[in-house]
């Protein structure tokens, strides 16, 4: 009687352990869609930004990419205003222009978050005025439903003290942003973990940059 | 004889003395060659002077290697040795030469790209004169060489090089360095002919893209990586993305200075259709605080000095004792360049450079560099060519 009883309580601490165990686990994070056109652009100018748009293209997502998009531009939507590359601004235009015809309002933004004091200074930008023209894209993303995603894909060069350059463009972007997709290296202390449950926002992890592309074929396609 | 001219006598016998033995170390190791195989995949070798014959006769002649396969595509330059004091380039170059089997398009290897600068030391830093590699059939024995060309073949130097045709002014070394002397000049200083036959190869024969293999210090910001301008950065960035994905080594990408002249990864992009990279593998010799220079820390790149500074975060690699062998930066060398290749032939399918034969970075690690090598004493004689 004895031993029926504690081979009994043993299976029922092992039920409930498990029980607790699928309960306590994290689900997997959903992932949202987000809408065509897309412009994308740099959060601290570091070349991070040219990583993201070989993920879209590899993804087949078509976008447009701007390196230093003003609110105006952006408000001039798909095609930015038949603007055209010299020397400090950067625009490539790959929305499929059929189903979006220039001036389409876009309908997502994608910031590569990574400060390049080197890529700021070749676009005229300082650290402060990078930081105030992404505070007015986000205002106007915001007022305009206009869907954010924040991506970091850095890893730890791209990351540093709290008030450093890279941290205060996370701090611009990360915390407003309808998704954020990062790679382990960049999160190694769990500041974006930390972000996205502060402010509720989807976390997508990845452990290299490449494994990007099937999230964005999930997101846009 | 009177006594002034007696001790001047003396003076010249004891100067000779310490001279001639010094000299002829320096004498055999500019005339030491290294016999290498052509492998199953070489179609010609010819040289450098082929397309520019104001090279012809000179200590900076030095052959190209082509294959070229059956099937038409495009082209690809691979250069090492542009500085001879980073030989992980060169390395990697013979593996390709004495391995690779083209079956579309053709691959242009030049292992040894500044001849007149690995054919001289640098003075004072006590470098090792040769370096040897084991392999399966005994050692091969290379020239361990300069970043410069020899002031034997290119003298004076001028008190500022005043680059062609920015006029940017760069330092009087860099008159022989050919890697700031792109895109050259006809009638230039003998490494800007070397640089303009080099461009005169990749217009005339309509090159696709052009590899420039290096190596760079650890402490150095521009080390592990991939160098590429506008043109090539997305290509880059595809081929860095994917190596670390699939193979798990960091090979970052750091975009080409517009403003900073002579470069080849700068110059060829602007005076050619060609896409140019530079891949920087770390190379710990080259530091500045390490031990002495000695064969052993190029080849296994291990600095107790070094693991101090990386301790304190000081280096732009991740650094322990296992160091920085030659097989990984040779390894990465290999790796970096077939995925270029299959990137470029991915989105380029009119232009595909299709190749088998050469390892990659694991199999270069596992197996060392040397059980790629193949054995000159084995091959027929109409099959070496001397480097």
């Amino acid at each position: 009687m004895k031993h029926r009883l504690s081979l009994t309580s043993l299976i029922l601490v092992i039920f409930i352990l498990l029980t607790l165990q699928i309960f306590s686990q994290n689900p997997a994070p959903e992932i949202p869609k987000a809408q065509l056109p897309v412009l994308i652009t740099s959060a601290g100018q570091s070349p991070d930004v040219t990583t993201v748009n070989i993920i879209a293209e590899e993804a087949g997502v078509p976008y447009d990419y701007c390196d230093v998009p003003t609110v105006d531009l952006v408000k001039a939507g798909v095609g930015l205003a038949d603007k055209e590359s010299g020397p400090g601004f950067h625009v490539e235009i790959h929305s499929d222009l059929e189903k979006h015809p220039k001036g389409t309002a876009y309908k997502t933004m994608i910031f590569a978050i990574g400060a390049s004091l080197k890529g700021m200074g070749a676009s005229g930008l300082t650290v402060e005025s990078e930081l105030k023209r992404l505070q007015s894209l986000i205002d106007y993303c915001q007022k305009n439903n206009i869907f954010i995603i924040a991506i970091h894909v850095g890893g730890a060069s791209k990351r540093g003290a709290p008030g450093s350059d890279n941290e205060r463009m996370i701090d611009a972007v990360a915390p407003f942003a309808n998704l954020i997709i990062v790679t382990k290296d960049s999160n190694k202390d769990g500041r974006f973990d930390q972000i996205a449950q502060a402010k509720n926002i989807p976390l997508l992890q990845v452990d290299n940059a490449l494994e990007i592309v099937e999230i964005f074929k999930k997101i846009f396609l | 004889m009177n006594r002034p001219l007696t001790t001047k006598l003396i003076l010249l016998a004891v100067t000779c003395l310490i001279l001639i033995p010094g000299s002829i170390h320096l004498y055999q190791h500019r005339h030491f060659n290294t016999p290498i195989v052509q492998g199953p995949g070489v179609t010609q070798v010819v040289h450098l002077s082929h397309y520019f014959s104001g090279l012809k006769g000179t200590q900076a002649d030095t052959p190209v290697f082509i294959l070229q396969g059956k099937k038409p595509g495009g082209k690809i330059l691979i250069m090492a040795n542009t500085h001879s004091n980073e030989p992980a380039g060169m390395l990697a170059a013979v593996i390709f030469i004495e391995n690779a089997l083209v079956q579309q398009g053709t691959v242009y290897i030049i292992p040894v790209f500044n001849n007149s600068g690995s054919r001289t030391t640098k003075p004072g830093d006590g470098y090792p004169l040769y370096f040897e590699i084991k392999t399966p059939w005994g050692k091969r024995r290379f020239r361990m060489g300069n970043r410069n060309a020899s002031p034997l073949d290119q003298w004076p130097d001028p008190d500022v090089y005043i680059h062609y045709p920015d006029r940017q002014l760069l330092s009087f070394i860099d008159a022989r360095n050919t890697n700031r002397t792109w895109p050259g000049r006809p009638n230039g200083l003998l490494m800007e002919r070397v640089t303009y036959a080099a461009m005169e190869l990749l217009r005339q024969e309509k090159v696709d893209l052009a590899i420039d293999l290096h190596g760079a210090e650890t402490m150095f910001p521009v080390t592990n990586c991939i160098v590429a301008p506008e043109k090539s950065i997305k290509l880059a960035t595809l081929t860095s993305l994917t190596v670390k994905a699939l193979e798990g080594f960091d090979n970052h990408v750091e975009p080409s200075p517009s403003k900073f002249r002579g470069l080849s990864h700068r110059e060829i992009g602007d005076y050619s259709e060609t896409l140019p990279f530079l891949l920087e593998a770390p190379i710990p010799f080259l530091d500045q605080p390490t031990g002495p220079k000695t064969v052993e820390l190029l080849l296994e790149g291990k600095d107790p000095f070094l693991l101090r500074l990386a301790k304190k975060k000081k280096l732009f690699v991740p650094y322990d004792k296992t160091g920085w062998p030659m097989a990984k930066r040779v390894g990465q060398h290999c790796s970096v360049i077939l995925e270029l290749i299959r990137q470029y032939s991915r989105k380029n399918p009119e232009r595909a450079i299709k190749l088998t034969n050469v390892p990659r970075y694991r199999e270069v690690v596992a197996k060392g560099v040397g059980y790629f090598f193949r054995n000159p004493e084995k091959a027929d004689r109409e099959k070496i060519v001397d480097i």
